[in-house]
């Protein structure tokens, strides 16, 4: 059979596909640069196990800067060149109707599948060419504006009662640099809330608040008695909350310190404070490589021993694409593949674990995950707390509670 | 009695003055404040401990910014040179020391020696011989924008350096080792930064008392007559500078450890530093101290004890609210009038109406015949020109208007204005509220006048509050502006921008515009009607009131122009072009981000485009698009992999370009319009004048010295004409050659 050039992105020897990340901004820089590794460690080894639908895979960057424009010019690149867009981490997107309706190498408009690494705008979570690999909380549609369903993970909370007691009062760390962020973070604080965790304060954290600001939340933990700090934004605020609490004096052993995966990483396990956070993650984690060949095989094709979470979803888009076009390929032929039926194959797929490394994501659904796994940060090492048996994650449904609001008016500062 | 009312009547008349009205309102305002604040709910107790933690934890930030601000007050005091690169020269030195201590292993004493005592000293010998030295007597705006030129040059190196695609930390010395004070824990860290600050502080006071502090203050009185007394004014500012250097170092690597290492990051505190550095005149260290611990200890006061609900940024808000009081109620003691007055003289002709129609009908068909494909150039196919091309161009041309509402205000009414995106951003909020509003899924482009119309009023209160401000203290109110914008006002969920919002196309006279080639089309439309109405304007009697209000401002007044109501009136016109820009860039955009998108970061780099490009000329906003979409057409070479060496350049010029342009105008100091317009415009045919002042400038190339002339040399029109030129007493009635020879001619014959 003689390949052909079946649509924009697929030639009869190359994929191409667009990897879009904020990378280069003055607010957070290098901010996604896992999500460019983590989906060029996947082309390395789509191409080193033959291609994907017989042709090369290749990877083109966009940097899209925290900025609108950046973003829908990057949009625009992967529909003038790609078959889909892959590991898309981009906080800032104001329009996405290129995505949803740019031509096709027909002129149909088809609109591009963006399988992304995360999506936190509303707009673009709710885009029906979105495929978030890290799921939405949010129902859609939604109008941008107003009252949301929502579902939140609390499963981890209810480990944390389990470590500490059900008396678990303190204070969250909102993301507060973007919109999008505190909206994004406001339901799983007010879920949280829902099933005990008392909010003693909520703070909004900026990337660009020196250390000093920190002492008003020790000040208020102190003055409450808090016992448990949440932290939603990065490793690097947990860094500068920890730093200032023992600068205040505050008695850390009576603190549960908690954080998502943005601190599962190795400047946060390296830094003098972090003995004694938690951090889960929805994934199994690098340490664990020797009970998941997926996981292995990122690791040996991303090169570096601890990659940035980001790298993580970055290439399970990646794996995700490849179903889709494996599919694609066994229904059509390698010269089936199109953006048209990329984007009907994506929409069906509704059991993707990245051959069991992630807990099941429904894309058809856009539907979160409800699996996480626990670990304790102990002597500069990340150590498995829950579940217990190495290779497995915690994935029952009681892990999602549910929250009906306007995210936006949640956040008071 | 009498005298009870003679004393209240004194007292009466203070609060009638600008400083006691302006304390009045301070004062009532952070009563407000702290009554607003205190009504939340969940606030830390005023415990003996949290009360002496705040204290302490403001302290010891506001000596952070003590050292930079004092480092400001160093170099300004001794050369009258503000700098803003002050900072990123901390910057530098903070990465320089994180090299040495984490990349290499580096014991903390000799890392610490290499860069406090070597490296920076040196940067700042080296800034004072290869740039500050050559801006003596330069006008105030120059002097500005050269150091914020160095400003992006220091910061852009360093980002070059130690590439910004990992997080980088300083710990802090001694680590988390800390000591009990009473109820309170402080840091070895933190005890040291307040042990240096007061010892700078202390060292300072005593150098400034000896024999090179007092010639330190005689050199910027007066250089010339400070030299005759036997001290060496060179060596002096070379001091001054390397002084200054070093106190940015040592301010950059202890304030490190409270941030990350990053740039951006370690440049933030420049406004902290102005702040203390104007409550300190310009010139008291002592008061600079002070200035800087209050604003620390305030600001550590309000995130602690109060809280302000929507307003999320408000205790970050008390810099810029110390500055812009500051700066409006105490005396400017330091105002340059003669400075800026000598330096703004006006020589060039200015534009007719119909040479700005002819160049905009020119600029209009050329947009539209390139973004049609049109065109081929055998090198560059414009139908290359795809839409991302067209969306950062529509980005690039909307920000060049707001650039343009500088040209008024800053080129020619000598009004520094640091905030022309705060202006830009009342424009786009104007337009969300009021068209997006509408329910209508296109808008219609007839709102911009009436966006531009109601952000003038905006711009003439900005006008009344600034009226008595000049040079650097409107530089610096500027500044604290265009902050307080964007940390109070735009933020705001309700009053400003809400999450989310999107900007919708325009329409006009039944015409779609959602397009972006369509949309590009209106935007230079409005480029060029904004090009000939402010070249109309500038020939007016207005114009030339305006221009003749930088001249001098007592010489405006002498002659009947109300200065006030000028001003007033320039800042509305400006304000209103601001207003439009912006809301057209928000629809460029078609979403905007209520606390990154309208700051004092976004701003400065129009204003330095705008001055590369030559502020006093409406055709430099051109220069500002274009080197815009140059530095994002550099960008897209990169990624599309051109030839390394090329590569290479135009990544140097991408990075380095707009600090290196800012700082060329030690040499350039009219920009490049001006340059470019005098080496060009004798190629247009009904120039004659511009062949025959090119043919002049270039004469006085080769002219003998002034005082030669008449005695070695003898006179001739050209020479003449020349040393008219060089001694700036010509102005857009200069006669032809030709007249002149015919005076000539006439004066021989008589």
């Amino acid at each position: 059979m003689t390949l052909q050039a079946t649509d924009t992105g697929v030639s009869a020897d190359t994929i191409t596909v667009v990897v879009m990340a904020d990378v280069g901004s003055e607010l957070a820089p290098g901010l996604f640069q896992g999500a460019i590794d983590g989906t060029k460690a996947w082309a390395k080894a789509v191409n080193a196990a033959g291609g994907l639908a017989c042709r090369q895979v290749k990877v083109l960057e966009w940097d899209s800067k925290l900025n609108p424009t950046e973003s829908t010019n990057g949009f625009l690149e992967a529909c003038s060149k790609a078959l889909a867009m892959v590991g898309d981490s981009s906080l800032f997107i104001g329009d996405v109707s290129v995505i949803n309706s740019c031509p096709d190498a027909t002129g149909t408009p088809t609109g591009i599948a963006d399988i992304s690494a995360l999506a936190v705008d509303a707009t673009h979570q709710c885009s029906p060419n979105v495929f978030a690999t890290a799921g939405v909380a949010g129902t859609c549609p939604f109008s941008g504006t107003g009252t949301r369903d929502y579902k939140a993970q609390t499963g981890v909370f209810k480990q944390y009662q389990k470590i500490a007691g059900t008396d678990l009062h303190g204070v969250y760390l909102v993301p507060a640099d973007l919109p999008s962020t505190i909206q994004s973070s406001m339901p799983t604080v007010r879920a949280l809330n829902s099933v005990g965790f008392g909010s003693d304060a909520e703070f909004g954290v900026s990337g660009r608040a020196e250390q000093a600001v920190y002492a008003e939340y020790v000040a208020a933990m102190q003055a409450k008695g808090s016992n448990i700090v949440i932290d939603g934004s990065n490793d690097q605020t947990m860094i500068k909350m920890r730093s200032e609490a023992v600068a205040q004096g505050l008695d850390e052993s009576k603190v549960l310190w908690t954080c998502s995966l943005a601190c599962y990483t190795k400047a946060y396990a390296d830094s003098p404070v972090s003995e004694g956070t938690y951090v889960w993650l929805s994934f199994l984690p690098f340490e664990e490589r020797s009970k998941n060949a997926e996981l292995d095989s990122f690791l040996t094709n991303v090169g570096q021993a601890f990659p940035p979470s980001w790298a993580v979803a970055a290439w399970n888009s990646g794996r995700a694409l490849e179903r889709a076009v494996n599919t694609i390929v066994a229904a059509d032929g390698p010269n089936g593949v199109t953006r048209a039926k990329v984007l009907k194959t994506m929409s069906t797929i509704n059991d993707f674990t990245s051959d069991g490394w992630i807990g099941t994501v429904d894309f058809s659904k856009k539907t979160l995950s409800p699996c996480f796994v626990l670990l304790h940060v102990e002597n500069g090492k990340y150590v498995r707390k829950y579940p217990v048996e190495p290779g497995t994650l915690d994935c029952s449904p009681e892990n999602l509670t549910p929250w009906s609001g306007d995210a936006a008016a949640a956040y008071k500062g | 009695m009498s005298r009870r009312r003679g004393r209240f009547g004194a007292q009466v008349a203070a609060l009638r003055s600008p400083v006691g009205l302006s304390a009045g309102v301070f004062v009532l305002l952070a009563i407000f404040v702290v009554w607003h604040g205190r009504q939340a709910a969940n606030l830390a107790p005023f415990s003996t401990k949290n009360v002496a933690t705040a204290l302490f934890t403001g302290i010891a930030i506001g000596a952070l910014s003590a050292l930079y601000a004092t480092g400001i007050v160093v170099v300004y005091t001794t050369t009258g040179i503000f700098n803003f690169a002050q900072a990123a020269i901390g910057a530098f030195s903070a990465f320089l020391y994180w090299q040495l201590r984490v990349g290499w292993h580096w014991p903390a004493l000799p890392a610490l020696a290499l860069v406090v005592l070597v490296v920076a000293p040196l940067i700042g010998v080296g800034l004072d011989r290869l740039i500050m030295r050559k801006l003596e007597g330069a006008p105030l705006v120059i002097q500005l924008l050269v150091t914020v030129g160095v400003m992006y040059f220091i910061l852009t190196a360093t980002g070059q350096i130690w590439k910004q695609d990992r997080p980088r930390r300083l710990n802090p010395f001694y680590g988390t080792k800390s000591f009990d004070l009473g109820v309170i824990n402080i840091t070895y860290h933190r005890t040291i930064v307040l042990l240096v600050a007061i010892a700078v502080a202390i060292a300072l006071r005593l150098l400034f008392r000896s024999g090179l502090g007092v010639a330190m203050r005689a050199v910027v009185d007066n250089r010339d007559l400070a030299g005759l007394t036997g001290t060496n004014p060179d060596r002096v500012s070379a001091v001054a500078w390397a002084i200054g250097a070093m106190l940015g170092a040592i301010a950059g690597i202890l304030i490190a450890p409270e941030l990350e290492l990053d740039p951006a990051n370690l440049n933030a505190v420049l406004v902290l530093a102005f702040a203390a550095a104007a409550f300190g005149q310009m010139r008291k260290l002592s008061l600079t101290l002070v200035g800087a611990l209050l604003i620390g200890v305030a600001r550590q006061f309000m995130r602690s004890f109060l809280r302000f609900g929507d307003w999320t940024f408000a205790s970050d808000a008390i810099a810029p609210v110390v500055l812009l009081f500051v700066v409006v109620a105490l005396p400017q003691s330091r105002l340059q009038v003669g400075r800026i007055a000598t330096n703004l003289r006006r020589r060039e002709r200015t534009t007719r109406p119909w040479e700005a129609m002819i160049g905009g009908s020119f600029l209009l068909v050329a947009f539209v015949a390139l973004s049609g494909g049109w065109l081929n150039f055998g090198f560059w196919d414009p139908r290359a020109w795809n839409q991302i091309a067209f969306n950062r161009t529509n980005v690039a041309l909307s920000l060049a208007l707001v650039g343009m509402s500088l040209v008024p205000l800053t080129g020619w009414v000598g009004q520094l204005n640091f905030a022309p995106m705060a202006f830009a951003g009342f424009g786009a909020f104007l337009l969300l509220k009021l068209a997006n509003g509408t329910g209508t899924t296109l808008v219609s482009v007839w709102w911009l006048p009436l966006v531009g119309l109601l952000c003038a009023p905006l711009g003439a209160l900005v006008a009344v509050t600034a009226a008595r401000l000049r040079g650097l203290y409107l530089a610096l109110a500027s500044i604290a502006f265009a902050q307080l914008a964007a940390l109070l006002l735009f933020p705001h969920p309700k009053i400003g921008f809400t999450s989310g919002a999107v900007f919708k196309p325009f329409t006009v006279f039944g015409l779609d515009l959602t397009g972006r080639r369509s949309f590009m089309l209106l935007l230079v439309s409005v480029f060029v009607i904004f090009m000939i109405a402010l070249v109309t304007l500038r020939r007016t009697r207005y114009g030339r009131r305006w221009v003749a209000l930088s001249d001098s401002e007592a010489a405006s007044a002498t002659l009947g122009v109300s200065v006030t109501a000028t001003k007033v009136i320039v800042y509305a016109v400006s304000a209103a072009m601001a207003g439009v820009g912006g809301a057209l860039f928000a629809t460029a955009n078609s979403t905007v981000d209520g606390v990154r998108t309208f700051t004092l970061d976004s701003s400065i780099p129009i204003v330095l485009l705008m001055a590369i490009g030559g502020m006093a000329f409406p055709i430099a906003a051109l220069f500002t698009m274009f080197q815009l979409v140059a530095l994002a057409v550099g960008e897209r070479l990169e990624q599309a992999g051109v030839n390394h060496y090329i590569l290479a350049a135009l990544t140097f010029l991408r990075y380095f370009g707009p600090g290196l342009g800012a700082i060329g105008m030690v040499a350039n100091q009219r920009g490049a319009a001006f340059a470019v317009g005098l080496q060009n415009a004798r190629l247009l045919p009904w120039r004659r004048d511009a062949k025959a002042e090119f043919r002049a400038e270039k004469d006085s190339r080769r002219e003998p010295e002034i005082g030669e002339l008449g005695i070695e040399q003898p006179f001739t029109p050209s020479r003449v004409l020349a040393i008219e030129r060089r001694l700036g007493v010509v102005d857009d009635l200069i006669p032809t050659i030709k007249q002149q020879e015919e005076v000539s001619v006439g004066a021989v014959g008589s």
